[in-house]
């Protein structure tokens, strides 16, 4: 069952408060993920998703393992 | 080296296919983390399944080709993809050996931590943020950015149980700043009603608690099936020595009837979810305080399914 995210669940925010709050959460990727990867987080989706691919396979070219270990569980 | 774009687009085409086909299913975690805008490094794809839909989505695995490559069962490890273990929260293995490096696949039927049914609230191919956020409430430092980035944008979509996924004490004080937290939400996490959250370092004590209480539990909870793994792994081993299994088919027999004798399909229900939920309490008392035991959120509604 396909639904959509849940619509004006938060009535009171107003245009201005929800402009506040996109900076409050671009401020956060920018302290928790860095510059670099906060810049990727708020791209459109093709281009954050191309820019996602670039990263992992330039890792991948230069040995970095990205693959987990099969556990049986997943953590 | 199979680019990341095509591996992806395999993953997500496999996951589009089954659901053409009826097999309820979505993708989560890495790969839906970035889909909602948080970049995560893992070329793995991990998918939910609806563990009665086991059978057909194996056989659509099995039938589905990467480069001209079939896949097998990952490692003697694996718990087969099988309706009974995919409902005790197992996590089944699949990889498509490549050249240089294998193409992996991780499927189970229970969300980790899930609070409701995943498969009621799909964004497409992908499980909803809030399920995706849930899951990364793990014994892992490096997760919990993910939960509180994924509850921002739940919040920035008006959807207010973003408030439950926001980790970070800065972050919950300038966000109540500007739409404070509906009431009924501290019912489920009883640090909101700190808010406006500006006791600073009473937020971050409790915080600290919250996380210290999910890694706890998530110890608990791998510590579980790992106990139950060791035998079937080894039995698996046995089974297969000197044999060659053609494909997931056969794999799947082999692993099942080990299955049968050693992995018992529903561990965490079997321990008892009220003890692991009692066991992570008191071992937060310990190391964090006896008194943040009241501000601990609700650990019973995230077995949803087990």
């Amino acid at each position: 069952m396909i639904t959509d995210p849940p619509s004006a669940s938060i009535p009171s925010a107003t245009l201005a408060q929800r402009r506040r709050l996109r900076r409050i959460m671009r401020d956060f990727h920018v302290r928790a993920f860095g510059e670099e990867l906060a810049r990727v987080n708020l791209l459109p989706e093709p281009q954050r998703k191309q820019a996602v691919a670039e990263m992992i396979d330039h890792a991948r070219r230069h040995g970095v393992k990205l693959s987990r270990p099969a556990l049986g569980v997943t953590p | 080296m199979i680019p990341y774009a095509e591996l992806e687009n395999f993953f997500a085409s496999l996951v589009a296919t089954a659901q053409a086909r009826g097999i309820t299913c979505a993708i989560t975690s890495g790969m839906a983390c970035v889909h909602f805008g948080v970049a995560a490094t893992t070329k793995d794809c991990d998918v939910l399944c609806d563990a009665a839909k086991s059978d057909d989505f194996r056989d659509l695995i099995a039938s589905t080709g990467l480069r001209g490559r079939f896949p097998i069962y990952r490692g003697n490890i694996s718990p087969p993809l099988d309706a009974r273990w995919m409902r005790g929260g197992w996590t089944s293995h699949f990889a498509w050996k490549l050249k240089s490096e294998d193409a992996c696949l991780d499927i189970f039927g229970i969300a980790p931590r899930g609070s409701s049914p995943w498969h009621q609230d799909l964004r497409g191919i992908y499980a909803a943020p809030n399920v995706v956020a849930e899951m990364k409430r793990t014994n892992r430092d490096k997760d919990w950015p993910f939960a509180t980035a994924l509850g921002c944008q739940m919040l920035d979509e008006a959807n207010p149980e973003g408030w439950l996924h926001l980790y970070d004490a800065e972050v919950l004080r300038l966000c109540a700043k500007q739409v404070p937290p509906p009431d009924h939400l501290a019912q489920w996490r009883p640090l909101l009603q700190l808010a406006p959250f500006t006791d600073t370092l009473r937020v971050k004590r409790l915080l600290l608690a919250e996380r210290a209480f999910w890694s706890e539990l998530d110890e608990l909870r791998v510590r579980i099936y790992q106990k139950h793994l060791r035998p079937y792994t080894s039995a698996v081993r046995r089974a297969s020595a000197g044999r060659a299994i053609a494909g997931v088919a056969e794999s799947h027999a082999l692993r099942l009837e080990c299955a049968l004798a050693h992995l018992p399909p529903q561990p965490l229900s079997d321990y008892g979810l009220d003890r692991m939920i009692l066991e992570a309490k008191t071992n937060v008392g310990v190391t964090v305080g006896p008194d943040v035991s009241e501000w601990l959120p609700v650990a019973e509604k995230h077995f949803y399914g087990l």
